[in-house]
C-alpha cells in the first residue's frame, strides 16, 4: 500500500511523457493538459490501491488511458475495428527502396528526412484503436504484456494492432515523403 | 527469397521489440547474419522504431508540473 504522502515524488516525473500521449491522443493542448490533470487528481486519490514497488508508469498510463476514453469517447465506448486494408509487409522500407534505386541502405539515410511534425501527424493519423499501442510501444517503450494490462485487451490484440498500426504509420510516412517530394532525387 | 527470409520478416518486429522465443531468435540471428538483405530491412526497422521514439513526442507547457502541484495541494486540503 502506497502513501499519498509519496505520491508527489513518484508520480511527477511521468508528468511530461503522461502530457505527451495525451496530447497524441486528444490531439489538442487543451484537452491533453485537461486528461492530464485528471488523471493525477484521481492517481493521487486512488494511489492507497498502488502497490508500492509495481510498475508506477503502467499504473498511470492506464489510469490516463481510461480518463481518456470515458472523457472523450462517451458516445462511442467500444472502438470499432476499423478496416486498415491489407498492406505489405516493410511497407515503407520497400516504398523508399524504389525510389532511391538500389543504393545499398540508401532507405535508411532517407528516414532522416523526417521531422518531429511528419512523426506526430503520422502518429496522430492513426486510427484510435491502433494508435495506442503504437503510441505506447514505439514512444512510451512499453512490453506488450504492459500494454495489454494498460488497454485492458488480450495481449494476441495488442500484438496485431501494433502491427497492422506500424504498417498504417509507414503507410502514412510514405505519402508525406511523396507529398515533400524527398523521395527520389535527394539521396542519389 | 528464402524460406529463412520469410519466418525473419514474419517475426521482425517481435525481434525488434525483443518479444520473442528464443528458439525463434536464435534462427532469425543466424538468417541476419548471413542474409543481407533481410539484416538491411531490420536496421531500417530498428532506426525507424528510434525515429519515432526520438521525434514522436511533445514537451508539456512550463506551467504543468505548478498546476498538477496545486491541483494535489488543494485536494489534501480538502482531505483535512
Amino acid at each position: 500500500m502506497a502513501d499519498q504522502a509519496d505520491f508527489e515524488r513518484d508520480a511527477m516525473q511521468y508528468a511530461p511523457q503522461l502530457y505527451s500521449a495525451a496530447l497524441r491522443m486528444t490531439r489538442n493542448p487543451a484537452d491533453a493538459q485537461d486528461v492530464v490533470q485528471e488523471t493525477f487528481l484521481k492517481a493521487y486519490r486512488a494511489f492507497h490501491s498502488y502497490t508500492e514497488g509495481t510498475n508506477l508508469k503502467a499504473w498511470l498510463y492506464r489510469i490516463l488511458t481510461n480518463t481518456y476514453i470515458n472523457t472523450y469517447r462517451k458516445a462511442q465506448r467500444r472502438p470499432s475495428e476499423v478496416e486498415l486494408g491489407e498492406l505489405q509487409d516493410l511497407y515503407l522500407y520497400k516504398r523508399l527502396g524504389e525510389a532511391s534505386g538500389a543504393t545499398q541502405s540508401a532507405e535508411a539515410d532517407m528516414l532522416d528526412d523526417f521531422v518531429d511534425t511528419d512523426i506526430i501527424d503520422a502518429l496522430e493519423s492513426l486510427p484510435e484503436v491502433f494508435r495506442m499501442p503504437v503510441l505506447y510501444a514505439d514512444v512510451e517503450g512499453f512490453s506488450y504484456k504492459e500494454i495489454a494490462e494498460i488497454l485492458d485487451v488480450p495481449i494476441g490484440t495488442v500484438m496485431s494492432r501494433l502491427h497492422r498500426g506500424r504498417k498504417a504509420l509507414q503507410k502514412k510516412l510514405w505519402e508525406l515523403a511523396e507529398q515533400h517530394g524527398t523521395t527520389g532525387q535527394a539521396h542519389e | 527469397m528464402s524460406s529463412g527470409c520469410d519466418h525473419a520478416i514474419e517475426y521482425i518486429y517481435q525481434y525488434l521489440d525483443d518479444e520473442i522465443s528464443v528458439t525463434h531468435s536464435s534462427r532469425i540471428k543466424l538468417h541476419l547474419r548471413r542474409c543481407s538483405a533481410c539484416m538491411n530491412a531490420y536496421e531500417f526497422e530498428t532506426k525507424l522504431k528510434g525515429v519515432i521514439r526520438e521525434r514522436g513526442r511533445t514537451e508539456p507547457p512550463p506551467e504543468l508540473f505548478d498546476t498538477l502541484r496545486a491541483l494535489i495541494q488543494e485536494e489534501r486540503r480538502q482531505d483535512g
